[in-house]
């Protein structure tokens, strides 16, 4: 097992690419708002990613690159909750408008 | 990814488990969920309609895991895919959630502008009566519809004798005039200032006009704006009754008010 982890890690070229992506991820979540205090997943995503970097540093390329892979989606997974969070509350206010309006259409009448 | 390779994975799994404990508990159980969070998502027509993508991609990675779990020593490699085919999986659900919930969104904000614009309609309905009521109670305090168009006449007892200062019991009427007036955006108003014949013309003369300018006053600080008001004192001239009686006097003492008609045409003054 040993020798096919250093075998794995020697094969491993540092991921770079990955990196870049899981760097957008975090970005774009931050962007919509997503928060390590509010999203639990952003918390996971940037301990995440701040793990793989010390794994980069170390050469170690497979776990950087799969701490990097986790931490990207769990970036991704944050700002869709937001989202899905946001569309929530946009739905809440339109029906209490909707009421609003109708409770007062009611009275008109 | 179908069923069939699923159940066969999780069967090699099983096989690999057991003979060679390659895979362990720990990559067999994250295995298991992952394929079950695939299942639920593929299952799901929602799901497949608005995140097509992320369904393919948990599908892989679990494909993924499922041949790993067939090697000796990669349970972490298992773990590691079974995880990103959860969180493409779980990713998947909220873009339906959200996409759906902005669906919804979208047909509550036509209905939100339908209710808007029928309450709308109804205000301005209302409105319209309202203006019509006080269309007729502004005609009934009106005791002339002379040639001079809609005349209004407020009497001396809103004034103190010989002060032009408007009195609080006037107060009634000129809030009528102003919502009147509020209401009939275009319509404007002469305010003009009598007299009886005693005292000085230049002294009556400046007592009406002092009288119908305290009207109008009030009127503007009601918010009518002044380019709507004009302001006229005709002193002791123009009597409505004989000034020889002191009854007749108090007719004469008196502000009258005449209203445009609904397109601001006002009458000539005198």
């Amino acid at each position: 097992m040993a020798v096919l982890a250093l075998a794995g890690c020697a094969s491993d070229p540092a991921p770079n690419e990955q990196f870049r992506l899981t760097e957008q991820a975090l970005e774009q979540a931050k962007a919509v708002g997503a928060t390590a205090d509010e999203v639990p997943e952003m918390k996971l995503a940037e301990g995440k990613f701040n793990r793989a970097k010390g794994n980069m540093a170390d050469q170690s390329f497979k776990n950087a690159r799969m701490r990097a892979e986790q931490a990207e989606l769990d970036a991704r997974l944050a700002e869709a909750k937001v989202l899905t969070q946001k569309s929530e509350e946009q739905v809440n206010v339109l029906n209490t408008r909707i009421v609003r309006l109708r409770k007062q259409l009611g009275d008109a009448q | 990814m179908s069923l069939k390779s699923n159940v066969i994975g999780a069967l090699i799994l099983a096989g690999c488990a057991s003979l060679y404990g390659c895979a362990g508990q720990h990559s067999e159980a994250a295995l298991q969920q992952a394929g079950a969070d695939f299942q639920k998502v593929k299952e799901d027509s929602n799901v497949l309609r608005i995140a097509p993508k992320d369904v393919i991609r948990a599908g892989e990675s679990l494909a993924r895991a499922d041949r790993l779990s067939t090697y000796w020593g990669s349970g972490s490699d298992v773990v590691h895919y079974a995880y990103l085919s959860q969180r493409y999986s779980e990713i998947a659900r909220e873009h339906t959630t959200q996409a759906l919930n902005e669906e919804r969104a979208a047909k509550l904000e036509l209905e939100r502008q339908r209710l808007q614009l029928a309450l709308r309609e109804s205000k301005l309905l209302s409105v319209q009566q309202q203006g019509k009521w006080l269309e007729e109670q502004i005609v009934a305090l009106a005791t002339t519809q002379t040639d001079r168009g809609l005349v209004m006449t407020l009497g001396d007892v809103l004034f103190d004798t010989g002060e032009a200062e408007l009195k609080n019991s006037a107060n009634r009427v000129v809030l009528k005039i102003v919502q009147f007036l509020q209401l009939n955006p275009k319509r404007v108003v002469r305010i003009e200032g009598y007299t009886d014949s005693t005292g000085g013309k230049q002294e009556n003369l400046k007592l009406s006009r002092d009288r119908a300018q305290a009207v109008a006053d009030v009127l503007m600080d009601l918010g009518i704006e002044d380019k709507r008001i004009q302001v006229e004192g005709y002193g002791d001239e123009y009597p409505v009754d004989a000034n020889a009686s002191e009854r007749g006097r108090a007719q004469n003492r008196r502000v009258e008010i005449v209203f445009s008609d609904e397109k601001g045409q006002l009458g000539a003054a005198r």
